[in-house]
């Protein structure tokens, strides 16, 4: 409980977590505002369909890129080197000698990150939601009862792929690939979905199995995974990649 | 008390330490001397549980660093740097290694004070210079008021005011019975302040007993410190 507590207090004192946290929270608001102003113009000349099933969900697939960060940042910075000139220390020899089992302080940071995305996540699905409302008014979709699962799918996905971020930068003990690689098949190219016009298998990818949790309409799909198959899918990918980090990070010199 | 038995320890065909074996013993502070690359960082690393060893042992009042059960109120450490991210206030950094071993908040503040930053407390360690850096990890080591001190190259970047307040600081541990190992380039610095002395030279110990005991002969640390890891006794050529 000492070593979460710390690695938190950790998170919450890095200028970029908080930068994380903005674009999580502002990022599927503001993309979700936007769209909702386009749907009301199309209600407007009487196309009632324009209002989607996964309106706000899709907009919160996106803004995933705020967990990934926070996944990333936890562990990169620990490896971030000092200057030369200051002495080249790096702060993981600081956490190592004040934790010294790799695992629970591993297991702490894990936990860590996913109770910041876990939280960032609800946060941002209320937002967004909140912001369809506002602009959308009685056209808004109705939120019931059927859409507590989906919304629990969006915050377990925003931790798991925190936690995809998170195992592989232990990894690569550097954060610029991972965050590119990431936020750009997220954002600006999503490779694991043109793979999937190549072989169904692509289907099974974390990500793309993973937005099963939440995403209705998956365009030209042709494959059909249920949200709790696509949800048990992610995790096991997760589950295997943290095995491993585990395995090469308990190994490893520090 | 400190025990490195027959430490062996190799990355890839190099050989980093060759079965070094001595003592740190509590109540004195013990002088560790290498030239760079000796084998003391590793040495230190392996003791902290950082790095693996090929084979021996490094323990810390009998036990692997990785079981004791406070580490923080064992060992305070010192390696490179400040061993602090750039980005975070200093207080930030001792606040989460103060909650990583559930101490009080208020030992926070009194770390600073004893280490001169209470000022700077909230400026980011990329604002520090290093001799402030170093303050810093010292403040981290600190923390636990631990039994026994590992510094390595303490006194880097620190004014002539501050090279005298760690000797104070090491002298004033070890006569409270608590063991202190330092490593350090300046021989003349750590002959006034050391009692014992290991010396380290390509992964052996070439030297080992007390300050009076390796400098025997010699007249001063330096020339026995050249004696014992260069072959021409680091007479410099005319």
């Amino acid at each position: 409980m000492r070593a979460i507590t710390a690695e938190l207090s950790k998170l919450f004192s890095l200028l970029s977590v908080w930068v994380a946290l903005a674009i999580g929270m502002i990022v599927p608001t503001a993309i979700a505002a936007l769209n909702s102003v386009s749907t009301r113009k199309e209600i407007a000349l009487g196309d009632h369909t324009a209002v989607g099933i996964d309106m706000g969900y899709q907009e919160l697939a996106f803004g995933v890129i705020g967990a990934i960060i926070i996944g990333v940042v936890a562990i990169s910075h620990e490896y971030f080197a000092e200057s030369g000139e200051s002495g080249g220390g790096r702060q993981i020899t600081t956490s190592l000698i004040a934790i010294p089992s790799r695992l629970r302080f591993l297991f702490a940071k894990a936990t860590a990150v996913a109770m910041v995305s876990a939280v960032l996540a609800s946060a941002a699905a209320i937002a967004t939601m909140a912001a369809i409302r506002i602009v959308l008014g009685e056209h808004a979709p109705e939120i019931g009862s059927e859409d507590v699962p989906r919304l629990a799918g969006i915050v377990c996905y925003w931790v798991l792929t925190a936690l995809l971020a998170f195992g592989i930068t232990v990894l690569t003990r550097h954060g610029i690939v991972p965050l590119a690689i990431l936020i750009v098949n997220t954002s600006v190219v999503t490779v694991t979905y043109l793979l999937t016009r190549l072989t169904s298998l692509a289907y099974y990818f974390p990500d793309m199995a993973g937005i099963r949790m939440f995403i209705r309409n998956l365009e030209d799909s042709t494959v059909e995974i249920a949200p709790l198959v696509g949800g048990l899918v992610m995790t096991a990918w997760v589950a295997a990649l943290l095995i491993i980090a585990a395995i090469v990070f308990c190994r490893r010199d520090a | 008390m400190l025990t490195i038995h027959r430490l062996v320890k190799r990355r890839g065909s190099r050989t980093i330490l060759s079965g070094i074996s001595f003592q740190a013993r509590s109540g004195r502070v013990t002088g560790f001397l290498g030239p760079n690359g000796a084998g003391k960082s590793s040495t230190l690393r392996i003791l902290l549980g950082l790095d693996s060893a090929t084979s021996g042992e490094a323990l810390i009042n009998g036990v692997p660093y990785a079981r004791l059960r406070n580490p923080l109120a064992t060992v305070g450490a010192l390696l490179d740097g400040s061993g602090a991210h750039r980005a975070r206030t200093g207080r930030a950094h001792l606040n989460w290694i103060a909650r990583s071993a559930g101490l009080p908040r208020s030992r926070v503040d009194e770390v600073l004070a004893i280490v001169g930053l209470t000022d700077a407390a909230s400026q980011r360690v990329g604002s520090y210079s290093l001799g402030m850096g170093r303050r810093l990890g010292l403040a981290a080591a600190l923390l636990g008021d631990p039994e026994v001190l590992i510094l390595d190259e303490p006194v880097n970047g620190l004014d002539p005011e501050g090279i005298r307040w760690i000797r104070t600081l090491v002298r004033e541990r070890a006569a409270t019975g608590r063991t202190v190992l330092l490593s350090s380039h300046l021989m003349g610095e750590l002959a006034e302040t050391v009692d014992d002395v290991i010396v380290i030279n390509q992964g052996r110990i070439v030297a080992d007993g007390t300050l009076a005991e390796v400098i025997d002969g010699h007249g001063t640390l330096e020339n026995a410190f050249f004696a014992l890891t260069t072959p021409n006794g680091g007479r410099v050529a005319q």
